[in-house]
């Protein structure tokens, strides 16, 4: 059977073989009836010319006239196949008989009382009875010249050569099916192949992102750290001054001011998050003077309080369409790349303006970013831009920081150029392509008072959901001050358990990431489940786990203020219990 | 079973006998000679065909009568023995004195039987086989002895008077064919 599975395996098409044996079996088929009608046609003329000499001869046979028997018997002779002829009375014995050369006639034949017609050894004899009114006169006999091979071989040659025409027209159709067929599994290979590079690429690149903002961070934390530091300064200050005076306005003014700090913390916090985030690649239609003014906060940081920021971006910017935190890293790289520039201080100037095209050059444009630092040298300022390229020292640097800012403006469809003097700052201007797509809609404003009260079913009851000991207290006093009961759990687990147990609550607050082998998403997955109608509100400081939540479940991130979890309670319940 | 017939063998020692000069009528070459036209009386029953009204019946035997002196012998009845002609078998009746040929469909005319024939008056649907050894006068078919072979004439006309049918082939082998 290995033939067979060779067959099979050969990929030569199963069509192509299957045609070969039909023409093969046709072939034969014809050739074998062809030989037979031949045969039958030769034995029925040789019959017949026996039987004329055995009709003609019965005379001579009955009467003993052997010469008119051999004029008989040679008159055979004309036919060329015909190689002896005989006529033998009825004892067997010859009477007249002719033989070609080499060809032998025995004295006394063989009896055969029926007309016989055989084939033996390459000729065909014809045995006839000779009779007259009923009388058994004797036999004529003929030994007639079968085809020989060559003439048989000749008369099937046309036969063959169609045969053999077909056979290589099939086989080389075969040949040409399976050499496309292979050149297409070769090209299909080939394109997955580079599927595969282009997404392994693509992979690269993400993480190659990912990195840089991670980098970029980093370089950001001195400053961060900086400015936690000054909030956490406020906040013990004012702390421990609210615990040394009674003055209700003094300590209405501490407790203010350790609330702003905390605030900005916070704010410092979600906007890092937001940053690091992990997300793909997405092209928007963005309005630079937001999104610049957005990031404001984060360039203060990444700058000294020795540099000024000045940002100067017209209200009538055209749109661009790039991908927003890919600019918000740009411009995070080239602040620091300024910082770093500007070791005495200096000014970090943010500039936009709209380039008018021509029949040419489309409409763009264009954001400056200057700094007035020490410059770049001539010599280093074609290679900014290569990966990998720094000044800096060791540690200090990746030196991919300005090659993430002309990726970004390629991607985007735009570019970048570096102008400097050394000594007289250094300018960097990235032109991007105006786009005619509209701009998203603003975000809707946050659910103002009058919203509050639209919430359906009224809230009593919360099942919080919470580890950590502390988190769990405070936010346990926010729901008592909103005046809600509240039952906590603190795992997942425990507060399934609860939930089965006594099911009568109103609303599920719960952390998102917990010890004890079910998380918050989990759990709120879970009773989602079994009661479809009970609002759930999940809580996180962690971003990897609210990009997890999505947009399953509401979110509240964490830190957050007794207003915001009212907000949040009162939305969640408005939206799950109407 | 059928006869041993040797017809050319015998045709062979006639022509040796015959061409030898103590050939007498009564010899070793007599013997031969009429064993060949013993065998000759059998065959020519299957060369000639007699109409439907001589027949008298479908299955009645080719009757072959000798009339005058028999010169054959058993030898007559032995070359007859098993022989068949148009289906029919043959019998061999021997009419010594004057007889009715009813049932004789070839009459060989022996010594002295001349007058016997001419009392049998028509000889419609038989066939008359003479010989000359013994007789000068010559019948439908007529042996004779030429160049030591037995041979014979044929009268096509008296055959034809008679309503008989003689093949072709015998005519071919005949020394003479009278016609018309």
């Amino acid at each position: 059977m290995t033939w067979l599975e060779q067959l099979r395996n050969s990929r030569f098409p199963i069509l192509a073989i299957s045609v070969l044996l039909v023409l093969l079996v046709a072939g034969l088929l014809i050739s074998v009836a062809s030989e037979r009608a031949i045969r039958e046609q030769m034995a029925r003329e040789a019959g017949a010319q026996a039987d004329l000499l055995a009709s003609a001869v019965s005379g001579a046979l009955a009467f003993g006239d052997r010469a008119a028997a051999q004029d008989y018997v040679d008159a055979v002779q004309v036919n060329p196949n015909v190689l002896a002829a005989a006529v033998y009375d009825e004892r067997n014995r010859l009477v007249a008989s002719f033989a070609r050369p080499g060809q032998d006639i025995p004295a006394v034949a063989r009896p055969r009382d029926h007309a016989t017609t055989l084939f033996r050894d390459g000729r065909l004899i014809v045995v006839r009875p000779v009779e007259q009114g009923g009388q058994r006169l004797g036999t004529a006999r003929l030994r007639l010249m079968d085809d020989p091979p060559m003439q048989r071989f000749m008369r099937y040659a046309s036969l063959i050569l169609v045969l053999a025409l077909g056979a290589l027209a099939v086989g080389i159709l075969a040949v040409a099916q399976t050499a496309l067929m292979r050149a297409n599994r070769e090209l299909a290979d080939q394109a997955q192949a580079l599927r595969d590079q282009i997404r392994d690429r693509e992979k690269a690149e993400e993480a190659l992102r990912q990195s840089q903002k991670m980098e970029a961070i980093g370089r950001l934390t001195g400053g961060i750290a900086h400015d936690f530091n000054n909030l956490l300064m406020v906040a013990s200050s004012g702390i421990e001054l609210l615990e040394r005076t009674t003055d209700p306005e003094r300590r209405r003014k501490l407790s203010e001011g350790v609330r702003q700090a905390v605030a900005r913390g916070a704010a410092l916090t979600s906007q890092l998050l937001a940053f690091s985030r992990q997300a793909p690649m997405k092209s928007a239609v963005l309005d630079l003077r937001g999104q610049i003014e957005g990031l404001r906060f984060m360039l203060e940081r990444s700058l000294r309080e020795d540099i000024a920021l000045v940002i100067d971006i017209p209200g009538d910017l055209w749109p661009v369409e790039a991908d927003a935190g890919e600019l918000e890293l740009a411009l995070l790289n080239l602040a620091i790349n300024a910082r770093d520039a500007m070791p005495e201080g200096g000014t970090f100037t943010l500039s936009a303006r709209n380039l008018a095209g021509s029949a040419e050059t489309p409409d763009a444009v264009r954001l400056e970013i200057t700094d007035t630092g020490v410059g770049i040298p001539e010599a280093t300022l074609s290679r900014v831009f290569e990966p990998f390229f720094t000044t800096k020292e060791v540690g200090r640097g990746t030196g991919l920081g300005l090659s993430q800012v002309y990726g970004f403006a390629r991607s985007s469809g735009g570019s970048v150029e570096v102008r400097s003097q050394p000594g007289a700052g250094t300018t960097f201007a990235i032109t991007l392509p105006r786009t005619r797509k509209a701009p998203p809609p603003a975000p809707a404003p946050s659910a103002g008072a009058s919203d509050r009260e639209s919430g359906g079913a009224a809230v009593r009851r919360v099942l919080l959901v919470e580890d950590d000991d502390g988190v769990a207290d405070s936010v346990g006093q926010m729901l008592e001050r909103l005046g809600l009961d509240h039952v906590r759990a603190e795992t997942a687990p425990a507060a399934l358990a609860l939930f089965e147990a006594d099911p009568a609550f109103d609303l599920v607050v719960s952390d998102m990431v917990m010890p004890g082998g079910m998380d918050g998403l989990t759990l709120a997955r879970t009773l989602h489940d079994r009661a479809p109608t009970l609002p759930i509100l999940l809580t996180t400081g962690y971003s990897a786990a609210a990009a997890a939540a999505g947009s399953e479940f509401p979110l509240l991130l964490k830190p957050y203020r007794l207003e915001d979890l009212d907000q949040a309670l009162r939305t969640v319940a408005a939206g799950r219990g109407a | 079973m059928r006869t041993p017939e040797r017809p050319f063998l015998v045709a062979a020692i006639v022509l040796g006998v015959l061409a030898g000069p103590s050939a007498g009528p009564a010899g070793a070459g007599d013997d031969l000679e009429y064993g060949v036209k013993a065998v000759y009386l059998v065959r020519f029953a299957a060369f000639v065909e007699w109409p439907a009204a001589a027949r008298r019946g479908a299955d009645a035997p080719v009757g072959l009568c000798v009339i005058g002196q028999d010169p054959f012998g058993p030898r007559l009845d032995a070359a007859a023995r098993g022989q068949r002609a148009h289906g029919r078998p043959l019998v061999v009746r021997r009419l010594a004195g004057p007889a009715p040929l009813d049932a004789c469909d070839i009459v060989y005319v022996g010594r002295g039987a001349e007058p016997m024939l001419r009392e049998a008056g028509d000889p419609s649907g038989r066939l008359i086989v003479t010989d000359a050894a013994a007789s000068s006068r010559r019948g439908m078919i007529h042996f004779v002895v030429a160049e030591g072979r037995v041979r014979f004439h044929i009268d096509l006309r008296a055959a034809s008077g008679a309503g008989l049918t003689i093949s072709s082939r015998l005519l071919n082998l005949a020394l003479s064919v009278q016609r018309r």
